[in-house]
């Protein structure tokens, strides 16, 4: 694999679409239709498109895992064919949905919306909305991370918005930290939609069940978060097992090397699953699309079921 | 060097399950230790803070303490010298070791870092780690995967494999005892037959202290039985004061998940005429990019390191491939060991290793520097692809 073709390629779906894969800013926000949101207000719901990108990144790491198999060279030439194939006007990220569903991912965000709603919260959305830009700052393209830093900033100021609500631990960071860094008077309050429900006393409708639950480190360990998403489960009743591994010692997913190794990520999130299934359940509860997706993949196998905690909000 | 290169390597790692075994049993005995060491010793939380702004502030005073040091061991006696390459540092211990002679050395990274034990082993003299683990990796041609448990990867079957062919006897490999007695007896006489014994240095006080901790009272021996010692220590480690360097001693011993260390040394010059003990003592300090490195606003952070391991241990990465995370040609290990590569000897392939970090930042929790490793290894990532 060569790391000059991926920069390669990720600055080119950069420059035609805005995102490292290719998805276009309008199907970032497919998840709102029907909902009514009003697009200007003072407080914005604001995904960074990293829940709609989950089937975009599952079909990838699947066709990147074949390559990897396959030895480098392939990787390389392929990633060339790809440019070259959308330069003769073949859209990869097209091709690589073919016959996959984002149905999983868009109500994970409604039920966030609407349990946001039930809370008392009035938010608008974005129509066009940006992605966060995470992964160019993860590999150290600092230059285009600072143009979508910007974009998105741009965007969310001209919202109205004071306030952002943000729903994945990695958009979170990104605003809180990495956003002020790159842009001047950034001055928007960001709070986690966990936060917000804890603070509003939200209780979720019983479910009952047993779950292990699987902190993602930038929801434990770069942001804090630890109580709410715990006290959130207890709400519905649901019974919450921890790992020996957990909270500020939350074990990665192995997720965040997926694009460059992901047969090495797929280890990772293996090893971390056996972890959580010593704690008894098999249901393992996560908070992040990225542990979503990672370990899912490899949950079948141990016979484990992985879940989003905003799964169990509808 | 490209990605593909560093993925084939570190999935290779992933699959053999002797090096799996291994680090499993590695990593959930240093957890264990760790947690009952905290609840014991709560007061360690606020000394590695302590410690945290001593190492700025020497990190920031780097060559003048150096240049009080190398004072201090002269002063007492000593001879000092400031190396700025690997090159130059081996010469110079060379040059002071002389070939045909018999060495013993004391555990040290510092002397991976310079390839040491095969150089001198190349310049004609008979060289002998005496650290257990470490007598392991130099007899099976490996290399260190793990700052305080080096031979982590080598399960106690293979060391009874190994031990059956080299020294010719029967071995019971669930006699740990047994195989630790077996290595303890053929390094008895070599103390005695060394003509130099050599050691790195866990802290160094600028008023003259160098100090060593060990468990296994092999440094001891070989500092102590020889008629030369020399000592190398990378210019990190150089703290101003003795209270400082017990500080630093405290903190790692705790952190590499000891209750009680069982022996430090402290040495402050070779003996007097009269007394027991070298007669020479040699202290080599090392640059080694080490000084650049002070003076780089983001790399800086890898000097506060303390080499205690205790990230090593904690992550995720690691703890699936262990040392061949940095290349199996560097003598560090791990996402700390791609950093202290990227200064002190590779760094194009510390840079392509360093995409293998996942940011997860369980090191910095688990760290008592609070190392940012995922920011240092980042910036490492954004000079490699700016160069693309
Ligand atoms: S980076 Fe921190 S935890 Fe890792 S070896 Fe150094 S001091 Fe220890």
């Amino acid at each position: 694999m060569s790391l000059k073709a991926v920069k390669t390629l990720l600055e080119d779906n950069a420059k035609r679409t805005w995102n490292p894969l290719g998805v276009r800013e309008s199907s970032c926000s497919e998840w709102a239709r029907g909902l009514n949101l009003p697009e200007r207000g003072e407080t914005l719901l604001y995904t960074g498109c990293l829940y709609q990108m989950v089937p975009y990144i599952e079909s990838f790491s699947k066709m990147l895992k074949k390559l990897e198999s396959l030895g480098g060279t392939i990787f390389s030439v392929s990633l060339k064919l790809t440019i070259g194939l959308r330069r003769i006007g073949i859209d990869l990220s097209k091709i690589l949905m073919i016959g996959v569903s984002k149905e999983r991912y868009h109500r994970i965000l409604r039920n966030i919306a609407t349990s946001l709603r039930q809370a008392g919260v009035e938010f608008a959305y974005l129509r066009e909305e940006p992605y966060n830009g995470v992964l160019y700052h993860d590999l150290g393209m600092d230059k285009l991370f600072e143009v979508q830093a910007m974009r998105i900033a741009d965007k969310i100021k001209a919202s109205g918005a004071k306030r952002v609500i943000t729903v994945d631990p990695h958009t979170t960071y990104s605003l809180r930290q990495l956003i002020p860094e790159f842009v001047d008077d950034w001055n928007v309050e960001v709070v986690h939609y966990l936060e917000l429900l804890h603070s509003k006393g939200y209780r979720g409708s019983p479910k009952g069940g047993v779950v292990a639950i699987h902190d993602p480190c930038y929801l434990a360990r770069w942001n804090g978060i630890l109580e709410e998403p715990r006290s959130l489960l207890e709400s519905m009743s649901v019974e919450v097992r921890e790992p020996e591994f957990t909270k500020k010692f939350t074990g990665c997913c192995g997720g965040p090397i997926e694009s460059l190794f992901p047969t090495l990520a797929s280890t990772i999130a293996e090893k971390r699953l056996h972890e959580l299934k010593e704690t008894g359940a098999n249901r393992v509860v996560v908070m992040c699309p990225i542990c979503l997706t990672n370990l899912g993949r490899e949950a079948g196998k141990l016979g484990m079921e992985v879940l989003d905690l905003a799964e169990f909000l509808g | 060097m490209d990605i593909s290169d560093v993925s084939k390597l570190l999935v290779k790692a992933s699959r053999d399950p002797v090096l799996r075994t291994g680090l499993d049993r590695g990593i959930s005995s240093y957890w264990k230790k760790r947690k009952a060491v905290l609840e014991r010793y709560p007061y360690v939380l606020d000394l590695a803070e302590e410690v945290r702004r001593i190492k700025e502030d020497s990190v920031a005073r780097m060559e003048e303490l150096v240049n009080m040091a190398v004072e201090s061991v002269e002063r007492q006696g000593g001879r000092a010298y400031v190396a700025k390459t690997a090159d130059e540092a081996r010469r110079i211990i060379g040059e002071v070791v002389g070939t045909g002679k018999t060495i013993v050395k004391a555990k040290s990274m510092t002397t991976e870092e310079l390839k040491l034990r095969e150089y001198l082993i190349e310049m004609g003299n008979e060289v002998y780690e005496t650290d257990l683990g470490e007598f392991l990796i130099q007899f099976l041609k490996t290399k260190p995967m793990h700052f305080i448990s080096p031979a982590i990867h080598i399960t106690r079957e293979k060391v009874a494999e190994f031990l059956r062919e080299f020294m010719k006897v029967e071995v019971d490999k669930d006699d740990i005892e047994g195989m630790v007695a077996l290595v303890r007896k053929f390094l008895r006489d070599k103390y005695f037959r060394a003509d130099v014994g050599i050691s790195g240095a866990n802290v160094f006080s600028a008023d003259g202290g160098l100090f060593l901790i060990e468990n296994e009272s092999n440094i001891r021996l070989s500092i102590s039985l020889p008629e030369k010692h020399i000592a190398v220590v990378g210019m990190e480690k150089v703290v101003p004061t003795m209270e400082d360097a017990w500080k630093v001693v405290e903190v790692i011993t705790r952190f590499g998940g000891y209750k009680v260390t069982s022996y430090v040394s402290l040495v402050r010059g070779p003996a007097a005429e009269n007394d027991l003990g070298p007669k020479e003592y040699h202290v080599i300090f090392l640059d080694n990019g080490r000084l650049n490195a002070s003076k780089d606003p983001v790399l800086k952070e890898t000097l506060y390191c303390l080499r205690c391991g205790a990230c090593q241990y904690m992550c995720p990465v690691f703890g699936v491939v262990g040392g061949f995370w940095a290349g199996l040609s560097s003598a560090y290990s791990g996402g700390i060991g791609v950093m202290w590569e990227y200064i002190t000897e590779d760094e194009v392939q510390a840079s392509y290793h360093a995409f293998a970090c996942l940011l997860c930042g369980r090191c910095k929790e688990a760290c008592p520097m609070k190392i940012d490793q995922p920011k240092v290894l980042r910036e490492i990532r954004k000079r490699l692809m700016e160069k693309l």
